[in-house]
C-alpha cells in the first residue's frame, strides 16, 4: 500500500465540500427541464427518489473502501488482476477526462449564450485551463479549499431566488402523483446523472484523514445536494408553467432573469459569472483523479499527466461548434456516468465482496 | 605603607606610559588602536586592542584601566576580579579576537602568558530616545515604538511580560553584517513546532546583510513568490507583546525598528492594536468596514471597465443614464482611462512617500485638486471614475499593515487587465486565481487562510469580529498553542436571573 503523508491529507468534513461541488455542475442549470418531460410536476418525488439512490451507491462506495489504504486502483487490482485491472483504471482515466471535456465545454456554451456570443473559445479554454491548472498543481488541499469556497461564495443565492415567489404559484403541484411510477422512474434516471460525481471519492479516499469518519460528511453531502435540487425543482415548478418549463433551456437562470436589485438589473449575468466558481473545483477534481489514476496505473508523474490531459482536452475543445454537439457530448456523459454509477460500482461491490471471501477462506 | 603608595599611585600618568604601536598590522583600520602598559605593582606588562570608534572611551580611561595599572593584576585570570565590568570572557581561542574586536570589546593580553586573552565589554551604543509609531499610529493606547537598538526593544518587551517563561534565543545572521537577531516566545505557551521551524530558516539564512527585519521576512517566507506578505511586522512593542501571549513568535533584529511575528493569517492583516482598546462592538465594526474597504479598494475600477466596456445592460438605466453622460467627452475607452488615472494615484503616492512630509504635502494637494479636477475639464477622465479611483485610494490606506496595503495596491493592475479581456468574467477569473494562491500560501506552515478555510467557528471571534475579552476564553487556534486555555470561565462571574 502506498502511504501518504499526514500533511498531504485533507480533513473528513472537506469531503462534504467536496461531494456537494462534484454534484452541482451545469446540469443544475438545465436539469428542470428534463425532468418535467417526462413526469410533469411530480418530478420532485423523483428529485427525493434520486437522492437517495445517491446515498445507496454511497454506502456501497464506503463498503468498498473499508479496507486500509483502498481505492479504485487497488480494489480493481483485487478483482480483476494486474493487467485487466490497469485496463479498467485507464476507462475510468477516460471518463473523468470526458467528464472535464463536458463540464467545461457546457460551461462554455452557458458563456455564448448567455454572455459573449462571440467568445474566443480557444483564448477562453487557455485562460481557463491556466487556472485549473494553477490549482491541481498545488494539490488537494487547495482544489479541497475551493470546493469549499464554491459552495459558500454563491450560497447567497438561495435567498436570490426567493425574489421570485411574488410570480409562483404552488397550486401548481395538484393533484399530487398523477404520473404513473414509469414516468417517474423516467425522470429519477434523468436526475441520477445530473446529481454524480461523487464517485471521484473512489480516487481520493487515500488522501482523507481518517477516511471511514468521512462517511457521514459525504453523507451530508448528498443530503445537501438533494436538498438544494429539491429546492430549485419546487421554486422552477411553481414559477412555470408546464408548458413552459418543457420549452426552457435554462429554467434556472431564466427565474434569475426576474430578480432586480437598485444597483443590478440583469441578474442572470450574476448568475452565470458564479458558475464559474462554482464548477471550477467540479474540473480539478475531475483532472486531479485522472491524474491520479493515471499515476497509480503506468507510473506517470501527475504533475506530467496534469499538464497532457490539460493540453489534449484544450485541443478538442474549440473543435466541438454547434449547439448539437455540446448536446450529444452532455447526453453521452450522462450514459456513461449512470452505466458507471448505478450499474459498474453496484457490479464492482459484489465482485469485490465475492473476491474478499475467498480470499477470507483461505 | 602599601595604602600610601597606592593612594599616590591612583592617578596614573597615562600619558606617560602610554605608547603608540602603529606599525604592527599590514591592512589595519585607522581606529584599530592598541597600547601596551606596565602595571608597576605587580611587574606586569600587558597591551590592550580596541576600535576606537565602537568602543566608548570612558568605561576605558574610567572603568578600566585604573583598575588594570593599580590593583593586584598578577595574572590574566585576576582581570575578572579586579574590573568593575561584568562581561569579562578569558578564552584561549586566537580566533575569536577578531569577532570580539569589531563587536566592541577590549581585547587584553598579557606578556607573561601567550595562551589566554581577555576580552572585555566596552562597546559604545548610540541609541536615539523612543518615539511615537510612526507606521501604525493610534488615536488612544500605548505611544511608544520599537528603535533600531536590539536590547533597547527586548527590553520593551520584557517589561510588558516579566515572566521567566518569555524565551530569547539569539542569533547572528548575515556573514558580513553579523546582524543581531533575536528570537522570542513564551515557553509554556507557544507551540514548539512554530519556535523549531522559526529557528531552522534563521539558522539556514545565508545572506551577506541584514538590514532590516524585512530581509529576514523575504528571506524566511515560506512562499517566496508571492505578493501577501507571510509574516506580520510591527513597530508597536504593545502589539507584539499581544502576540507573544497569543503563542506566536516574535522575531526582533538589530538595527530595525520592525518586529516581525509569525504565524499568522490574512485576516490578522486587517486588524489594527487598536481594536483591542475599543469596545468589542466597535472594534468588531470598524473590523467589518476595513474589510469591505479592501474588496472595494479592489474591485471597484475593474468593475467600472468591464460593465462600461462589455455590460451596460446589467445596471439600471437611470445609473448607465449618468455614468454615459459622464464618459460623453471622453476619448479614451474605459481601461485606458482608469489605467490613466490609477497609475496618476500611484505616482503621487510614491511621490509622497519619497518627499520630505512637507513637500509631500504639497504634492498631495497639487495632485489631488489640481490634476484631478484638470483632467476632468479636460475631459481625460470622467468624474465618475475620479470619484471611485479617489476612494478606491483611499480604501486602501485603511489596512493597518503597510505591507499589505502594498499587496492590495498590487492586485488591482491583474484585476483591470483582466476586466477588460473578460467582463467581469474576467474578474472572476482573477479573484479565483487569488483564492487559490491564497489557500496555498501557508505562514510558518499554518494555513494563510484560516479562520476561512479551514473553517474554524472557534477562531471567528477574533478575525472579522472582536468578541469581548470574556469570550476569547482560547487562544486562537491555528497557533496551536501548548496552553490553549488563556483564563478560567469558571471563575467568571455568574450570569444572575432578573430577580435574585
Amino acid at each position: 500500500m502506498q502511504s501518504i503523508e499526514a500533511q498531504r491529507k485533507i480533513e473528513p468534513f472537506i469531503v462534504f465540500f467536496v461531494i456537494a461541488s462534484t454534484q452541482i455542475g451545469s446540469g443544475f442549470l438545465v436539469f428542470q427541464r428534463t425532468v418535467a418531460k417526462s413526469a410533469g410536476y411530480d418530478a420532485w418525488i423523483a428529485v427525493i427518489i434520486a437522492g437517495i439512490m445517491t446515498h445507496i451507491v454511497m454506502f456501497l462506495i464506503y463498503k468498498m473502501l473499508k479496507e486500509e489504504g483502498a481505492d479504485l486502483a487497488s480494489i480493481h487490482q483485487q478483482v480483476f488482476g494486474k493487467w485487466l485491472g490497469g485496463l479498467f483504471n485507464l476507462l475510468f482515466v477516460g471518463y473523468f477526462c470526458y467528464g472535464l471535456l463536458t463540464v467545461t465545454r457546457t460551461y462554455i456554451e452557458l458563456v455564448q449564450v448567455w454572455m459573449f456570443p462571440d467568445l474566443n473559445v480557444f483564448l477562453f479554454t487557455l485562460f481557463f485551463f491556466v487556472l485549473v491548472f494553477y490549482a491541481v498543481n498545488s494539490g488537494l488541499r487547495v482544489i479541497g479549499g475551493l470546493s469549499f469556497f464554491s459552495i459558500v461564495l454563491p450560497l447567497y443565492l438561495i435567498f436570490i431566488f426567493l425574489f421570485i415567489l411574488p410570480y409562483t404559484d404552488f397550486r401548481n403541484f395538484f393533484p399530487i402523483y398523477d404520473h404513473s411510477i414509469k414516468e417517474i422512474l423516467q425522470a429519477t434516471k434523468d436526475l441520477t446523472v445530473v446529481m454524480i460525481g461523487y464517485e471521484i471519492i473512489l480516487v481520493f479516499y487515500p488522501f482523507i484523514k481518517n477516511g471511514q469518519q468521512s462517511k457521514k460528511w459525504a453523507h451530508f453531502g448528498l443530503l445537501f445536494t438533494t436538498l438544494i435540487y429539491l429546492y430549485t425543482t419546487v421554486l422552477s415548478f411553481a414559477f412555470f408553467s408546464e408548458e413552459q418549463l418543457k420549452e426552457t433551456i435554462w429554467p434556472t437562470l431564466s427565474m434569475l432573469k426576474i430578480v432586480e436589485l437598485p444597483f443590478i438589473e440583469r441578474f442572470e449575468y450574476i448568475g452565470v459569472i458564479n458558475w464559474n466558481i462554482i464548477i471550477i473545483p467540479n474540473v480539478c477534481i475531475y483532472l486531479w483523479c485522472a491524474s491520479r489514476l493515471l499515476k497509480r496505473t503506468v507510473k506517470i508523474q501527475q504533475r506530467k499527466s496534469v499538464v497532457g490531459l490539460l493540453f489534449i482536452i484544450l485541443l478538442i475543445i474549440p473543435q466541438l461548434e454547434t449547439r448539437y454537439q455540446v448536446d450529444k457530448l452532455d447526453d453521452y456523459f450522462s450514459d456513461i456516468g449512470f452505466i458507471i454509477n448505478y450499474l459498474y460500482i453496484p457490479l464492482l461491490f459484489v465482485l469485490l465482496s465475492i473476491v474478499r471471501k475467498v480470499k477470507k477462506r483461505q | 605603607m602599601g595604602f600610601f603608595f597606592k593612594k599616590g599611585n591612583k592617578q596614573p600618568k597615562l600619558k606617560e606610559q602610554y605608547s603608540e604601536e602603529t606599525d604592527t598590522a599590514p591592512a589595519k583600520s585607522k581606529d584599530e588602536k592598541e597600547s601596551s602598559y606596565y602595571n608597576s605593582e605587580t611587574n606586569l606588562h600587558f597591551s590592550i586592542r580596541y576600535i576606537s570608534t565602537i568602543v566608548d572611551q570612558d568605561i576605558i580611561q574610567k572603568n578600566i584601566l585604573p583598575y588594570l595599572l593599580d590593583k593586584q593584576f598578577a595574572s590574566i585570570a585576576d582581570v575578572k576580579k579586579i574590573l568593575p565590568i561584568e562581561d569579562v570572557q578569558i578564552e584561549t581561542n586566537e580566533a575569536l579576537i577578531e569577532e570580539k574586536l569589531f563587536n566592541g570589546y577590549l581585547v587584553l593580553k598579557v606578556h607573561t602568558d601567550k595562551q589566554h586573552v581577555a576580552f572585555i565589554a566596552a562597546k559604545e551604543v548610540i541609541v536615539r530616545s523612543l518615539s511615537m509609531p510612526e507606521v501604525e499610529t493610534s488615536v488612544i493606547g500605548p505611544k511608544e515604538a520599537f528603535i533600531e537598538a536590539i536590547d533597547q526593544n527586548i527590553n520593551l518587551l520584557r517589561i510588558r511580560l516579566p515572566v521567566k517563561e518569555l524565551m530569547i534565543e539569539e542569533f547572528t545572521i548575515g556573514s558580513v553584517s553579523k546582524t543581531r537577531t533575536a528570537l522570542m516566545y513564551i515557553d509554556d505557551i507557544a507551540n514548539m513546532e512554530n519556535v523549531n521551524t522559526m529557528r531552522q530558516r534563521l539558522q539556514a539564512i545565508d545572506f551577506d546583510q541584514i538590514n532590516d527585519s524585512s530581509y529576514i521576512e523575504q528571506l524566511t517566507a515560506d512562499n517566496k513568490n508571492s505578493p501577501f506578505p507571510q509574516f506580520l511586522d510591527t513597530e508597536r512593542p504593545d502589539r507584539a507583546a499581544g502576540v507573544l501571549v497569543e503563542g506566536k513568535v516574535v522575531v526582533l533584529v538589530d538595527g530595525s525598528p520592525h518586529a516581525l511575528i509569525g504565524p499568522t493569517n490574512l485576516v490578522e492583516f486587517f486588524s489594527s492594536p487598536e481594536d483591542y482598546l475599543f469596545n468589542w462592538i466597535t472594534a468588531s465594526i470598524l473590523r467589518l468596514i476595513r474589510l469591505f474597504a479592501v474588496v472595494f479598494s479592489i474591485l471597484i475600477t475593474p468593475m467600472y471597465v468591464a460593465v462600461l466596456t462589455y455590460h451596460y445592460e446589467l445596471i439600471p438605466k437611470d445609473l448607465t443614464a449618468t455614468l454615459i453622460t459622464s464618459r460623453q467627452v471622453i476619448p479614451f475607452p474605459p481601461i485606458l482611462e482608469a489605467l490613466i488615472l490609477e497609475l496618476t494615484i500611484e505616482l503621487l503616492r510614491e511621490a509622497g512617500a519619497r518627499l520630505p512630509t512637507k513637500i509631500g504635502q504639497t504634492i498631495g494637494i497639487v495632485g489631488g485638486i489640481v490634476i484631478g479636477t484638470a483632467s476632468v475639464e479636460a475631459g481625460l477622465t470622467s468624474n465618475v471614475l475620479l470619484i471611485l479611483v479617489a476612494l478606491a485610494a483611499l480604501a486602501s490606506f485603511i489596512t493597518p499593515v503597510y505591507k499589505m496595503g502594498n499587496a492590495i495596491r498590487f492586485l488591482r493592475f491583474p484585476f483591470l487587465l483582466f476586466a477588460q479581456l473578460l467582463g467581469l468574467l474576467g474578474i472572476v477569473f482573477c479573484l479565483l486565481i487569488v483564492i487559490t494562491h491564497l489557500l496555498r500560501l501557508t505562514s510558518l506552515g499554518r494555513p494563510y487562510l484560516e479562520p476561512i478555510y479551514p473553517p474554524r467557528w472557534r477562531d471567528l471571534k477574533d478575525s472579522f469580529i472582536r468578541l469581548s475579552f470574556d469570550k476569547q476564553i482560547r487562544r486562537p487556534s491555528y497557533v496551536q498553542a501548548q496552553k490553549e486555555i488563556r483564563f478560567n470561565p469558571k471563575h467568571q462571574k455568574r450570569r444572575h436571573d432578573i430577580e435574585e
